[in-house]
């Protein structure tokens, strides 16, 4: 079987790459302008924490002296038959994606703050409410909820937008968990990353109480567009 | 390592799993890690991120040029 790490422009020279996951050699082999990165593997893999950093390290090797389009960890192949036909069937997608992300890393940003929901009154679970009582209490709880999210997404907006501004694409998502206000990934041209830093350090100094953990330059994972198997 | 460092890492490491195991390419090929293990390894995700700043668990990332800054 033929295990995929990333897809690639031909490199304009020869590439040579540490031994990937499973300590497999990593090949190119090219199918029309795209190349892809792939090892032999004899069946399934496991995502261990060595196995994920290795799958990794090619990428970010490859990304660093090419536009590489990240694959999805643990994704075989028949052969290179099986593989050069499914890259055939997309070769336009994919081309199209390779051009997206020219010239440009993913940075990715987790803001953590310490303003938990208001907790559930403990008096919805009072046997003793009629009917009506309880349903005044939901609405309270409901209402202090929405007040919360409210909060949230203004705040996480003052977060995100300055930085938004430095990218070329974003995505967010808000309270993943009670304790992470706002869960981002921009793409960013490479050169601009000093700045996207600078805007990062200003906003940690502007919300004190705030925790900023920023992470990069990742290859593009967030913002390739066959994400779903349903694409195939 | 200091403890500020230690951290950093495993903030690298919570967002590569993030990454490479629910975004990327998807070809039409055998995705080997099944979606339960997934869930079960986001779940846990979610989990650490909940207290993100007392994990100490993870294993230490030594590879790739991604950062904390």
């Amino acid at each position: 079987m033929i295990y995929l790490y990333a897809l690639s422009d031909a490199p304009q020279e020869e590439i040579s790459l540490d031994p990937g996951v499973v300590d497999q050699a990593v090949c190119e082999r090219q199918y029309g302008p795209i190349s892809a990165w792939i090892s032999p593997l004899a069946g399934a893999i496991s995502p261990t924490t060595e196995n994920v950093w290795r799958h990794e390290a090619v990428v970010e090797a490859l990304m660093a002296v090419c536009t590489v389009l990240p694959v999805r960890f643990g994704s075989l192949f028949a052969d290179g038959e099986a593989l050069g036909a499914i890259l055939a069937a997309h070769e336009h997608d994919l081309y199209a994606d390779l051009e997206r992300v020219r010239g440009r890393i993913e940075l990715s940003l987790r803001v953590l703050w310490e303003q938990a929901a208001p907790p559930p009154s403990n008096q919805l679970v009072d046997a003793s409410l009629t009917g009506r009582e309880y349903m005044q209490l939901r609405l309270q709880e409901e209402r202090r909820m929405r007040e919360h999210r409210r909060q949230a997404e203004a705040l996480a907006a003052r977060i995100h937008q300055p930085l938004a501004q430095l990218a070329v694409e974003s995505r967010q998502q808000l309270l993943l968990t009670p304790r992470l206000l706002l869960t981002s990934a921009y793409l960013v041209e490479r050169e601009q990353m000093a700045t996207f830093e600078q805007q990062v350090e200003s906003l940690r100094a502007a919300w004190p109480q705030l925790r900023l953990l920023c992470t990069g330059p990742w290859p593009a994972y967030s913002f390739v567009t066959m994400t779903t198997v349903s694409d195939c | 390592m200091s403890q500020a460092v230690h951290k950093e890492k495993e903030v690298t490491l919570l967002d590569l799993l993030d990454r490479i195991l629910t975004k990327g390419v998807i070809l039409c090929g055998d995705i080997t890690i099944s979606v339960a293990d997934v869930d079960l390894i986001y779940l846990g995700l979610k989990v650490l991120l909940a207290s993100v700043d007392t994990a100490e668990r993870m294993r230490k990332a030594d590879t790739g040029q991604s950062r904390a800054f």
